[in-house]
């Protein structure tokens, strides 16, 4: 067993290389909607059970099937584009087959695709080098197929990844994983062989930890993103941060919390030094202007 | 029917006081009187929580708070709470140094070795420094054999001493967890306070067989720690609940002319989070703007509380 991920290096959140995203932006903003589909009737899984109750866990399918069928059409079309925010989508790739018309709602909303595996029901837990690999390259060509996109970013199910699951990432060409939740910028990741980074996703602007875990209603979900964003938009000034906001439309999507998310978005596009960015963006841009920086500030010991 | 075994109801320790020999029953209103630098009612201490977690620590005899509560490899408890030690840890220090005010750290000693930079950075901040183990996941406890405990004590006082010299001399067991071993072996160490027991807002004699440590307050009740992770309450709860003990502490040193200790246990990786650092900022400008608060570390309060305490 490894005591630690091994992937990245210590750097303390002061004294780094200033981060400048474009246009003096101090933020890179971006949304990740977590798009998913968990199966009625999934395998089992030696480390974690897909359901808590026994299959057909009725209430927890029909709960996220929901997201589908109505979270998804209020929040994406009606009020991100309204705020004029595209999504990054945590996508789990079957849904290219089983819901084609949300990847072309999606596509025609200019939204980025990256993978979220399969199914949020098949996690990477005891999958060998191969499965793994398999799956990767799988999910790559449905996207492709489904969109036209290529594969950048990828967000393992429910962070079901093993210990080598970023190399693989890295081999296999991803250029930025979510994986890990150490940052509020991007930052290098070190792999066996192969390019990778990590940009922040987060766990605490998210839905399903606030929503669920947190228990946390609406207007105080929407004060909390509010927080979030005022504290990096003001240390943005110094070095540019990013904020990531995941979402489940089965969750936001609600009737009773869209409002929030339509709060949150109307507030952060009200700022002007915001970048609205996807995933891709944000790791393109890191990559080409600040990742070398990093490395050789991080070699010389953060000085 | 044969019932339980008839020793079930023998109380060998039923007798006036503790039902052991580490320290003598003290009332509230018993403890000596104390009086604080410019006659302050309240020293207040920022003591945090410093831990490292590794992620393949042991899920038994229970999981620290904060500990991998999911399948391994958990990269996301392990990368949360590192996220403290790279980001939260210094929000709070630029709140705490922009305001002037000290903090002790109770810190993984594994960390002394594992961050240099950050050990330059809280030495630069004038943190004190305590011991808190060596890691969250070298938990101390009755199945912990006591050479290895020992070892685990000298070890961890060992790393934080090489790096910020003997004036170490606070020690807290990570989780609030010890045996029955555990203060033998921290005073033996050298350690003169220990922080940890939760059940007192004054400090108080405890005597082992290697010599005396004062133990200090550290509420669990009143902590991020378990208000945030634990119960899942808002920050404001536990803000507002952090403003109200202050409230009722000064009006007991008002009240009684003993200035009282409140010490306010936060953790990098819940507090120093961006949507909550304000939150904190705002509630270290409301204690303070009550006045008469002397803002120290747990080994200065200490130190006053000895002074004035010398039996």
């Amino acid at each position: 067993m490894l005591s630690e991920p091994g992937h990245y290096d210590y750097m303390p959140w002061r004294r780094r290389p200033r981060i400048t995203w474009p246009n003096g932006a101090r933020i890179a903003f971006w949304v990740a909607p977590n798009i998913e589909h968990y199966e009625l009737d999934p395998p089992p899984n030696a480390r974690r059970m897909p359901w808590t109750r026994p299959q057909p866990d009725v209430l927890g399918y029909s709960w996220r099937d929901y997201g589908n069928r109505v979270g998804f059409w209020r929040m994406a079309p009606d009020v991100m584009a309204r705020h004029g925010v595209r999504g990054s989508v945590s996508l789990n790739v079957a849904v290219c087959d089983h819901y084609p018309e949300i990847i072309e709602r999606c596509c025609e909303l200019d939204w980025e695709l990256f993978s979220h595996g399969t199914y949020n029901t098949r996690y990477f837990y005891g999958m060998n080098e191969d499965q793994q690999r398999a799956v990767i390259r799988e999910n790559r060509e449905t996207i492709k197929r489904a969109s036209g996109q290529e594969l950048d970013g990828w967000l393992t199910p429910a962070i079901s990844n093993d210990e080598t699951t970023q190399h693989l990432l890295a081999e296999e060409g991803i250029k930025y994983t979510l994986d890990m939740l150490h940052d509020d910028q991007p930052t290098p990741i070190k792999v066996r062989s192969g390019h990778l980074i990590s940009i922040p996703y987060s766990l605490e602007i998210n839905d399903v930890p606030l929503l669920i875990m947190r228990n946390t209603p609406p207007e105080r979900f929407a004060a909390i993103c509010k927080a979030q964003f005022d504290q990096l938009y003001e240390e943005g000034a110094e070095s540019g941060t990013v904020m990531c906001m995941p979402l489940h439309p089965f969750l936001i999507g609600q009737p009773h919390r869209v409002s929030a998310l339509d709060d949150v978005l109307r507030y952060v596009v009200g700022h002007d030094k915001v970048w609205l960015a996807t995933g891709r963006e944000i790791a393109a841009w890191y990559t080409e202007h600040h990742l070398a920086e990093a490395q050789s500030w991080i070699a010389a010991g953060t000085p | 029917m044969k019932g339980l075994p008839e020793d079930y109801l023998y109380y060998p320790a039923r007798r006036r006081g503790m039902d052991h020999e580490i320290y003598p029953f003290r009332a509230l209103p018993k403890a000596q009187p104390v009086t604080w630098p410019n006659g302050a009612r309240i020293a207040l201490c920022i003591a945090v929580h410093m831990g490292h977690f590794p992620m393949d620590m042991p899920l038994k005899p229970f999981i620290a708070p904060g500990g991998m509560e999911r399948p391994y490899p958990s990269y996301w408890d392990y990368t949360l709470r590192d996220y403290g030690s790279r980001i939260g840890v210094y929000r709070l220090m630029n709140s705490l140094t922009v305001r002037g005010m000290p903090a002790t750290a109770l810190l993984s000693a594994i960390l002394a070795r594992r961050y240099p930079a950050l050990m330059d950075d809280l030495a630069e901040a004038r943190w004190e420094i305590a011991c808190a183990g060596l890691d969250m996941g070298r938990l101390h406890h009755s199945g912990v054999p006591l050479d290895q405990e020992r070892a685990t004590v000298q070890e961890a006082a060992a790393l934080v001493r090489a790096r910020f010299g003997t004036s170490v001399r606070g020690w807290h067991s990570p989780a609030h967890s010890e045996s029955s071993d555990t203060l033998r072996l921290v005073a033996e160490a050298g350690f003169s306070f220990t922080t940890g027991w939760a059940n007192d807002d004054v400090p108080y004699v405890m005597v082992t067989d290697a010599g005396r440590l004062i133990c200090m307050p550290l509420s669990q009740d009143l902590s991020d720690q378990r208000m945030l992770h634990q119960q899942h309450l808002p920050t404001e709860d536990f803000t507002k609940a952090i403003l109200t003990a202050h409230q009722t502490l000064d009006r007991e040193a008002e009240a009684t002319g003993s200035g009282r200790i409140l010490v306010v246990p936060i953790t990098p990786w819940l507090m120093g989070v961006p949507h909550r650092i304000r939150a904190f900022n705002a509630m270290l400008d409301s204690m303070m703007a009550r006045g008469s608060v002397w803002p120290a570390t747990m080994g200065q309060i200490a130190d006053h509380w000895r002074a004035q305490n010398p039996n």
